[in-house]
């Protein structure tokens, strides 16, 4: 085992062991901070699910499409039909995984920019439409049941175990076959077609995935915060973000996701207190400056400073 | 029975018909050569051997099967591989994982990742690809490139081969070095279809050559005869017999 | 209804010929093409509440600023990552696009501002019908700058180098052309065209940071229907896009909130079922 490899696995274990055992800490220390790492964590799993979707080149601007579906599921089903939060959550995931597959299917023959464009079409579209009717609460939103009564330390902990959930997919779609068919996906579906890939299985299947994520983490965030409207959940400041963070971390990798979430939330949360609106405006720079200077993010400069120490 | 069979295929785009009534047959073991001028249709032909594109109407059969509404993918996995005349090797990795997708994904039985590296190494050294294996594909050189095509249309096993002008910019060294090549891979069992504009390695390689003009088929033969028909120097304009290129 | 809707797509279209430019001669899909707008509109406002300028008035030293904020735009950054695969290209102008969101936000606050001339009720009667002065006006003067934009491609050298570069780059700079000065007028201008609708926003309706990603939509459900890269269409969509959301406001009860959708519907009806526009 080379001395790369050992070390992230030591890093790894002790990332872990702080962030179950920070909850207990915090909640008698700073409840503050335990309110920001829910933060942190939904953003991360946000993150990581985009992620799995970009790396088949599909680059989303729905997140929030599925962030919201998610979250007005799990808000009306639970307030209405008086059903018991995990369902609510869980159901929120599976509706947005159904609304994947159709979206998935109609988008399949669309690339890059057209594709992007379309999901953010959907997305405002939902935005819209859910502002507007009355079923849905309209623009006034919800007010959404507590997960776990409320308690903070057990509802980080489930959000940490989401978190978990999609590291263990990621690690696994990128030591496995599959990345060989997301990375030729990526690079060229139609050659990848002709050397046996089955391209609409691997895209859809991506699609579904990456919602479920989003839907349940938007569930969640509801359940959590106890409150949503449109603004909030179906907000291009979700999509924004999520990819984002990616990008400044190194895109189509684990780590990098979910370093990039941490880093920027907690940066945001600081920002948050000098800038109170706008705080958006270091996205757009971070961006365009990732984008012009160093567009493997974060892992690129990690990959270069391992590469001088050889 | 022919490996490959079209039948009556058309497609159109607009108002362009890029291939007309086409009738082709690909005899098992062969090394059939398609030429035409440009526009004659013959990447069309190509995309819809392998699934890229669907005909309007006709039919294609595959080794007795009717494979014409039949996807890319589940064509591959029957036996029909090709290369392609734009050069787009996979970015973001190495040669060897390039044609380890062919061996992973092209067989309707899956492989473990190691036996497909190791299947992927032989057809690299088959191929001349062996001290690049390791390389990512940025930067590789004409040649090299098409080696990694035709590697990567073989990681998939085929019957049938599409070779997509793969002449096309080669010096007269590595044309020779194709050649040798692609007899090598027909000699495994492999039948080869090819598309090229360079005459010679035409002549050198094809037991067979059927000509396109408008998408249709305006004369099949050995090369020589194929040569001597009035419709094919008609065709080309009154070019003699084929030139060197 | 349908005069309501013709007037408006006057001023899409002005919005829409930027984008269709840059997308045609450049190849880059602008994703802060909004934004420029935002700024005329708000360079407008700030004339307008400061010294009394009318917004109309204000036209040509707008399209003069917001050209060369555009030409900056594209030497620091555009100019970089022509040559890079399309993500990063979309990705950069998305960047811009929420840096200069953002930067209104924190400027000049969340908050609508209106500008009221003193004309702004005022009313014409065009043959049996009643129309608001100020859309008419900015429907004429919306119009001709488009046509102007269309001669100026059709007749000048500057415009017939830039179709040149937009159907060949290469070929283009081979006869002498200097296209990364072509690129650079051309997304000037494509930026400037939409500081101009802005302005023109900014006598009928508010200004809000965050008018430029719904125009940057607009104006990309318009080029989609025109068909990419097809600068000629753009008047056609145009009427699309303001016919159908006249017809929402008008006979969907609530119309408002709904006319809103109209163009997200569009362009995800025209990507799936005719990706190649509709008037190519």
């Amino acid at each position: 085992m080379t001395s790369r490899v050992a070390l992230r696995w030591v890093a790894s274990a002790a990332v872990l062991a702080a962030a179950v055992a920070f909850p207990f800490w915090a909640s008698r220390a700073e409840p503050y901070y335990l309110q920001i790492a829910i933060n942190v964590v939904i953003f991360a799993v946000l993150a990581l699910s985009w992620d799995l979707l970009a790396r088949t080149g599909q680059l989303s601007l729905a997140h929030a499409a599925f962030y919201g579906l998610g979250a007005y599921t799990s808000a009306l089903l639970t307030l209405r039909s008086g059903l018991p939060v995990p369902a609510g959550i869980l159901l929120g995931g599976l509706l947005a995984v159904v609304v994947a597959g159709g979206l998935g299917i109609l988008t399949l023959r669309l690339r890059g920019i057209y594709f992007a464009i379309a999901t953010l079409a959907f997305s405002e579209t939902l935005r819209v439409t859910t502002n507007q009717l009355r079923f849905t609460g309209a623009a006034t939103g919800l007010v959404v049941p507590p997960l776990l009564g409320g308690g903070r330390v057990a509802q980080y902990l489930v959000i940490l175990g989401i978190l978990l959930l999609v590291i263990a997919i990621s690690a696994f779609v990128n030591r496995s076959r599959w990345r060989y068919a997301v990375t030729a996906v990526r690079a060229n579906d139609e050659v990848a077609a002709t050397m046996g890939v089955n391209v609409v299985q691997v895209k859809v299947a991506a699609f579904m995935v990456s919602a479920f994520f989003a839907g349940i983490t938007g569930a969640y965030y509801g359940h959590v915060f106890l409150f949503i409207s449109p603004i909030e959940v179906y907000s291009l400041a979700v999509s924004v973000g999520a990819l984002v963070a990616p990008i400044f971390g190194g895109l189509y990798t684990t780590a990098g996701p979910v370093i990039g979430a941490a880093v920027l939330r907690v940066g945001e949360e600081i920002l948050r207190t000098t800038i109170r609106s706008g705080y958006l405006i270091i996205y757009g720079l971070i961006l365009a400056v990732v984008i012009l200077y160093m567009p493997r993010g974060l892992a690129g400069v990690w990959d270069a400073l391992w590469r001088r120490r050889a | 029975m022919s490996l490959l069979r079209l039948q009556k295929l058309t497609k159109t785009f607009g108002g362009l018909v890029a291939v007309a009534d086409l009738e082709l047959a690909v005899e098992e073991g062969e090394i059939l050569a398609m030429i035409g001028p440009n526009g004659a249709g013959k990447s069309t032909t190509f995309n819809l051997i392998s699934g890229l594109l669907a005909p309007d109407e006709g039919t294609i059969v595959f080794d007795g099967r009717d494979v014409t509404g039949l996807p890319p993918n589940v064509r591959a996995h029957l036996g029909i591989g090709r290369t392609f005349q734009v050069m787009q090797p996979f970015h973001d990795m190495t040669v060897r994982e390039n044609v380890m997708v062919g061996e992973l994904f092209g067989h309707s039985v899956p492989k473990t990742l190691r036996a497909a590296q190791r299947d992927a190494e032989e057809i690299c050294r088959l191929v001349g690809l062996e001290h690049l294996m390791g390389r990512d594909v940025l930067g590789l050189g004409v040649a090299d490139l098409k080696r990694l095509e035709i590697a990567r249309a073989l990681a998939t096993h085929p019957r049938l081969l599409l070779l997509d002008e793969v002449m096309a910019g080669l010096t007269p060294t590595e044309a020779q070095q194709a050649i040798a090549v692609i007899r090598a891979i027909r000699d495994r069992g492999v039948t080869v279809l090819l598309i090229d504009h360079v005459m010679s390695s035409v002549r050198d390689l094809a037991e067979r050559v059927a000509v396109l003009n408008f998408g249709r088929k305006i004369a099949e033969g050995t090369f020589e005869q194929v040569a001597r028909d009035p419709a094919v120097i008609e065709a080309y304009l009154g070019v003699e017999g084929g030139t060197a290129h | 209804m349908v005069i309501f809707g013709v007037l408006r797509s006057g001023l899409y279209s002005l919005a829409a010929v930027g984008l269709a430019l840059s997308v045609g001669v450049i190849g880059i899909v602008n994703f802060a093409h909004g934004e420029f707008l935002m700024l005329g509109a708000f360079l407008g406002y700030w004339l307008f509440a400061s010294y009394g300028v009318d917004p109309l008035l204000a036209i040509p030293a707008g399209a003069v600023g917001i050209f060369a904020l555009g030409a900056a735009a594209y030497r620091s950054a555009i100019r970089r990552v022509l040559r890079a695969p399309e993500l990063n290209q979309m990705l950069l102008t998305f960047g811009l696009s929420i840096f200069f969101q953002n930067l209104a936000i924190i400027l000049w606050s969340g908050d609508p501002r209106v500008a009221t001339v003193s004309y702004k009720a005022a009313a014409v009667s065009v043959g049996p019908l009643v129309v608001g002065l100020p859309q008419l006006v900015v429907f004429v003067l919306a119009m001709t700058l488009t046509l102007a934009l269309y001669a100026v491609l059709g007749r000048t050298r500057i415009g017939k180098a830039m179709r040149a570069v937009a159907q060949n780059r290469l070929g283009a700079s081979l006869v002498g052309i200097e296209v990364d000065r072509v690129y650079l007028l051309a997304f000037g201008v494509s930026t400037a065209l939409a500081g101009m609708a802005g302005l023109m926003i900014t006598l009928q309706l508010s200004v809000s940071p965050f008018m430029g990603l719904l125009y940057t939509l607009k104006a990309f459900a318009i080029i989609v229907i025109a068909g990419l890269g097809n600068i000629n269409g753009v008047i056609y969509a145009s009427l699309v896009l303001g016919l159908s959301e006249a017809f929402v406001e008008f006979y969907v009860p609530g119309g408002g909130g709904w006319a809103e959708g109209v163009f997200f519907l569009l362009i995800l009806l025209v990507l799936i079922l005719r990706p190649r526009g509709l008037f190519r």
